[in-house]
Parts: structure tokens; sequence; C-alpha cells
């Protein structure tokens, strides 16, 4: 038969061709899936190079919770039920890869919605949301501002929750007095410093030096490190450091014989720190990112379908991958499906305005959608957030604490800092 | 066909090919025609034999001086776009001093070096730079109409044009200067510094030429990226944007003034076009990796080998024969 093809004309060109088309055809399952009852919804972040440990478990993430939804029956519309399908552009954390990419899922993809990551990427992505008006959402409310109205930060509130952390190790730990900071001098790190410079002014916890920020590019933590504990501190905190860093410094500490507190926004992949320095070491971290089998996490102020199975599938799935981000996606789209279906809609300006009305659903717990003062624009959605600490070698949620009376309480503080590093929305250039 | 024919068919082509693409395909093809630029003034530097690790950093000067115009002076986005690689220049020119008193892996070192401490002065001064953040906000080109053309420069094809009529200008000026005597100096400071230097060449000011003017058309290709794009941050004029220019350039070959266009146009499309098309976005980097090295391995005079295959290939079946008494 195969002679017969070939005799009728099949040429090496021809062959070449037609086994290039099926393996593009093959690769794109998804144009087969456009057809139907489907939402398409955008994931536009780094999947690839340093910064995609906040990116690929957030899609990963999303994949189950879009099997989950799909087999409870999808989304329902006013006019019948959808399925919903993740449609990924790798951003590779670079603002013209952003704009390519949110470009290609409005125009090419047909997507509904479209979540980033945020910070560099943002400010390239930022003209496609003003001439399309698509809905898009942010882990880093830094990059809300008036300017753009269609940006909203429904799960993170990078880095306001910060201060939950410091608030709680002075009530449960009034012997520590003092405190030193480091960070890397980026769009993360710098936000995050004022932030925790308010949280240990508003604790009563005196700094011993001026956070020390290093270059992104720093590899060699040893010297960074020896500075920081040199003035003998209770507590090091690690600001809101990628863990790149977080991970030798951690392990710069151990070896240095560092004895104290430790604080940090996030402890990505900590059974991997404890096994550079000991269980004994970390014990008492504290950060900001529970594991979902965390029996807190099960009570019903908590807005995130079934947070234990979800946990237990995605190490299944993904073992070893859990992170800050695993999870943050998928309650952001918790919150958009609640929000599609109350508009009846996938439109974007429809579930944009179901979203903000009334009490936000943050995975957390109830919260308002808020952040005038802050970002300019109530686009954060913001209520109380957990603190997590180490022990025995598993994190564990200790308290759940509001970020809005913080802020009720020492609002001011928080301004001042934020002033005094350039970060409040309209000294952002 | 005559010569004239073919710039006409490709000239056609080129103001057709965008409206045969989709619409990320048409963005690609506006970052595309600014890396040619790109790709392009790094070949001028070569030229001289140097291999500078700072040309991306520079195309970032050329971005950042064009955006702060702007932004802080109010100029006009073109007029601010040809000041960027103005002042791109003047920054070699002031490199040249310490650099060029190195020379082949020396330099590349130095140069390195140089490209570092602007990027930490990008993020060290957050006013005017903006610091890691950078700048955002940054002018797009003013819209604009030509009769039967509206240019909305939000619209990747209109931005090709325009991109597109600016390359082609500066590649026809990098074309015109490598034909010309100062071009011919450039190889002979390159393959015989020596016996340039004993016939009068003021090699080092040859060298220092070569950078700046290369660093000029890196402005330009920044601005114009800039423009584009609206933000511009230290990150954007990392070491990893200055591989894939050195990659770009040994992959498609430096022997001729089309090779490193060849290399960038090849892999660009590659790696941004069939590789995600593919849906192998999360092994892009390595299948791309693979290519580079396999590419290197047996392409080791690069693309524009193949090109030149072919084409003596062809000027041989078109010549008359001669008789081995002619």
């Amino acid at each position: 038969m195969i002679s017969k093809i070939v005799k009728s004309g099949l040429t090496r060109r021809t062959f070449l061709k037609s086994t290039a088309v099926t393996a593009m055809s093959a690769g794109l399952p998804g144009a087969s899936l456009a057809a139907g009852n489907t939402i398409r919804i955008g994931f536009l972040a780094p999947l690839t190079g340093a910064v995609a440990a906040w990116g690929k478990p957030g899609l990963d993430g999303c994949q189950i919770w879009a099997e989950r939804v799909n087999a409870a029956g999808g989304i329902k519309l006013s006019d019948g039920s959808y399925s919903v399908e993740f449609v990924s552009y790798d951003n590779e954390y670079d603002p013209a890869k952003a704009r390519t990419g949110a470009t290609k899922l409005i125009r090419e993809d047909g997507v509904s919605f479209i979540m980033m990551l945020g910070g560099d990427t943002w400010p390239g992505v930022q003209p496609v949301a003003d001439k399309t008006g698509m809905l898009f959402s942010t882990l880093l409310p830094s990059d809300l501002s008036p300017d753009t109205n269609t940006l909203i930060a429904p799960a993170e509130v990078h880095p306001i929750y910060n201060v939950t952390g410091v608030e709680w190790l002075a009530e449960n730990k009034p012997e520590l007095k003092t405190a030193v900071m480091c960070a890397q001098d980026d769009a993360l790190g710098l936000p995050s410093v004022a932030t925790y410079l308010a949280a240990f002014e508003a604790a009563g916890i005196e700094m011993l030096d001026a956070p020390l920020l290093f270059d992104p590019a720093t590899t060699d933590f040893a010297p960074v490190v020896t500075r920081l504990i040199s003035k003998d501190p209770d507590i090091v905190c690690l600001d809101t450091c990628y863990s790149d860093y977080v991970h030798p410094i951690a392990e710069q500490l151990f070896q240095q014989g560092f004895k104290g507190q430790i604080i940090s926004c996030t402890a990505d992949f900590y059974d991997q720190m404890i096994a550079k320095t000991s269980e004994e070491f970390m014990e008492g971290f504290v950060f900001q990112f529970p594991d979902f089998d965390d029996p807190a996490l099960n009570g019903d102020n908590i807005n995130f379908t079934d947070p234990n199975g979800f946990y237990a599938e995605f190490n299944r799935r993904h073992p070893g991958q859990w992170g800050a981000v695993s999870w943050e996606y998928a309650s952001i789209m918790d919150l958009w499906k609640a929000a599609a279906e109350k508009a009846g809609s996938a439109s974007p300006d429809a579930v944009a305005a179901a979203m903000k009305e009334g009490k936000g659903k943050h995975a957390f717990g109830d919260a308002d959608w808020w952040g005038t003062e802050l970002f300019g624009i109530d686009n954060a959605l913001v209520g109380d957030w957990p603190v997590v600490a180490i022990e025995g070698g598993k994190a564990r949620i200790k308290d759940f604490r509001s970020i809005p009376d913080w802020y009720a309480r020492h609002g001011d503080l928080l301004v001042k800092h934020m002033k005094a590093y350039d970060q409040m929305w309209d000294q952002r250039s | 066909m005559p010569k004239f024919l073919i710039w006409i068919a490709v000239l056609a082509a080129l103001v057709a090919l965008p409206h045969g693409l989709s619409f990320s395909q048409q963005e690609i093809l506006v970052f595309l025609t600014i890396n040619v630029l790109l790709v392009a003034s790094y070949r001028l530097l070569t030229l001289t034999g140097e291999w500078s690790l700072a040309h991306v950093v520079i195309m970032g000067v050329g971005a950042y001086s064009s955006a702060l115009l702007t932004k802080k002076l109010g100029v006009y986005v073109p007029v601010s776009m040809l000041l960027g690689g103005v002042i791109a220049a003047l920054i070699a020119v002031l490199l040249s001093f310490p650099l060029f008193r190195m020379k082949g892996f020396y330099f590349l070192i130095g140069s390195f070096a140089a490209g570092e401490i602007i990027r930490l002065l990008w993020k060290r001064f957050r006013d005017p730079f903006g610091g890691a953040k950078g700048i955002k906000g940054i002018d797009p080109m003013p819209d604009f109409s030509i009769g039967f053309y509206q240019f909305d420069f939000f619209e990747p094809t209109s931005y090709y044009y325009f991109a597109g009529v600016i390359v082609a200008f500066c590649l026809w000026v990098l074309w015109r200067i490598e034909k010309s005597p100062v071009g011919l100096t450039f190889h002979a400071v390159h393959w015989q510094d020596k016996l340039a230097q004993a016939s009068g060449v003021n090699v080092r000011a040859y060298r220092t030429l070569a950078f700046a003017i290369a660093s000029g058309f890196a402005g330009i290709s920044g601005a114009l990226l800039a423009h584009y794009v609206g933000t511009i941050n230290p990150n954007a004029f990392d070491i990893d944007l200055m591989v894939f220019v050195l990659t770009w350039a040994i992959v498609g070959g430096t022997a001729t003034f089309y090779g490193p266009i060849l290399g960038c146009v090849v892999l660009t499309v590659i790696n941004e076009v069939v590789l995600r098309e593919l849906g192998l976005e999360q092994m892009r980097p390595l299948i791309y990796g693979a290519i580079m090295i396999l590419s290197i391995l047996f392409l080791p005079n690069g693309l524009e080998s193949i090109v030149q295959k072919f084409t003596k290939r062809r000027a041989a079946e078109g010549a008359p024969e001669r008789s081995p008494a002619e």
C-alpha cells in the first residue's frame, strides 16, 4: 500500500510536509477543543527561566482545578454549562514576550480572563489591557494603579500580609527585641522591605541596621550573612527573597551558627532547606504560605474547595513541587468562577462587576476590595492571612490575622516606609 | 532576472508579510525586525576582531536615553530615538578609553564588566532610571496617517512598517560602511593589525570608530524596542539577551553581511514560532540549545555557508562554459 502511495506521487517533500502538519496538529490539542461549550482562560506567566518557580506550579494547580470543575459539571452560565480550559504562554518574565502572549491569548485563543504573576511583565501588558478591556489578575498588588481598572489582585496581597507574621512573633515571642533584614534590590524586594520595616516598628522591634539590599545576581551569600549577623540580632528577616536566595541564606545562617529567629515571606520547598540544614535549625521558621493539608484550612471560613484533596493530588502529580503559587492561581479561578456564575456570563466586564460586588470570597475568608491609599485603586482583595511556622519539619498554620485591622492601627507607618522607598503607587515611574 | 526586480519582489514580500501572519506572529515580527538591527550592528563591531559582551547593554543605553528624553523633556519620539542612538555612540566612545587598552579575551571580559557597571547604575539610581523596576509608561510613537494607510502604533503591523523602514535604512548605512574604505580598514585591523599599523593606520582609532558606530545603531534598536513595549528595566538588557545575540551571530556566520541576520531570523522563528506552536513551551530552552549546538557542530561556518554553497553552484551553472584554452 505504501508503495502505491509513493508511486501515486508522494515525494519526499510531500511526505515531510504532511508529517510536519500532523505533528503540528498533534501538538495543538487546544485547536480542536476550541469548538463547543468551552471557556478558555489565559495563563501568562514565566514557565521557564529563573522565575519559573512562581509560574509553572501555578499552571499545574490550575490543570487540577480545571479537571475538578469539569468533572463536576463545569461553569454554569445563563446559557448553559461550559467546561474550562487553560491556554498558557511562557512569558519568560520578559515584558516584551508578555505583550506578545497577551495579544495571542486575547486575539487568537479567545480567552475570557488572563492570570499573570505580574511584576516586571505587567507594564508590557498594560497597553494591551487598556486597548482590549480584558480582565487580568496579578499576584503582586504593587502592579495596581488607577491607570488600569481591569487589573485585579484577588489572591495574594503581597507584601502587606507580611505584617501578620511580625505581629504574631511580637505577641508570641516577646523576648525577640532586635532584627536585621536582607532582600534582593528589585521590584519584589523593595515594597516588602518597606512593609517589614513598618511591621517591626509597629511591634516595637528595633532594627539594628539598615536593610541589606543585595544585587539579584548575587550567588555567594556568605558575606551577606556574615554582615547580617555581625550585630547579633534576635531576628533575621529574609524579606521576599526568591527561593534561590532563601535556601543559600538559610544554609549560610546554619553554617555560621545563627541560633535566633528567622522570618521570611516564603519558604518554598522548605523540606530541601531542612535537608541542607537540620530540623532543629528550621524549627520555628516563620513564613506566610501554608501547605494545604493543614487541618486549619478545613474551617468554614476557607473559600477553597477541598484544600486537603487538592494538596494530595498536586503532590501525587508533582512531588516536591508544592510552593506558594501552587494554589494561588487556582484560588483566583474559584473567585472568577463564582463571579461568572453570579453574572451568568464570562465576559470580562460582567465578571469584574460581579466579582467586586459585596464581600469577596478570598481563599482565607471573606475579604474586602481595598487599596486606594496604597495602590490608588480598590482592586486588591484584602482580609485575613495565615501565619505559618515550621514545627517538627512540617509547616503548620499558627494563626489567621487580619491585614485591614493591622492597617487601621498602623497604616501611617506603612505609608511612611513605602514613601521612603518610592513604592507608593504615585511614586512608581 | 534584473537585480532591481529581485529587490522589488523582496520589498513586496516584506510589505505583504505581516498580512499572512497571526497577531502574535506579527508581534514577533516586530521584535525580530528590531533584533535584526541589533545583530547587524554587532557584526560591524566584530569586523575589527573584537567581540564585546556589552552590546546589549549599549542597546539599553539607547532605550533608556530615548525613554527619558520623551518622558522627562517631552522630546518628539522619532527625534528621541535618533538621540538615543547618538547617546549610545557617545557612551561607547567613553567606554573605549579603558576597553581598547585590552585585546581579545581581556576585551571580552572588560566589556562584560563595563556593561554590568552600566546596568548597576540603572538599578542604583531610581531617579531617573527607575531602579530595578525600570521605566514604564514610555510614550509610544504617535499615530499618524499617510492618506492610504493609518499608522496605529499599538498594532504590530504599523510598528513593523515603521521599524522596518528605519532598520532597512540603518542596514543600508551599515552595508555602505562595510563596503567603504573604512570598512576595508576594519577588516585590515582584524586580520593584519600589525601590517595595518605599519601602513599608518591608527588601529585604536578604527576600533573605536567601529565600536561607536555599532553602538549607535544598537542604541537605535533599543529605542525602537522601548517605544513599542512601553517599558524597560535593567533585566531586559542582561547577559541572557547577549548570549542570544552571540548565538545568532555564530549560528548565522559572520563572514558575510547577511550571516548574522540569517541566524537571527532562523533561530527566532524556530524558538518563538515553531517550538511554541508545537506546544513544547517548557522544553524550548532544551531544544533550542540542542539546535544551537548541533548547528555549530555540523555547520561550523554558519548558515551563510549553505547560502554560499547554493549561490556559488547557481553561479557556476549559469556561467558560460569555457574551454581550457580560454
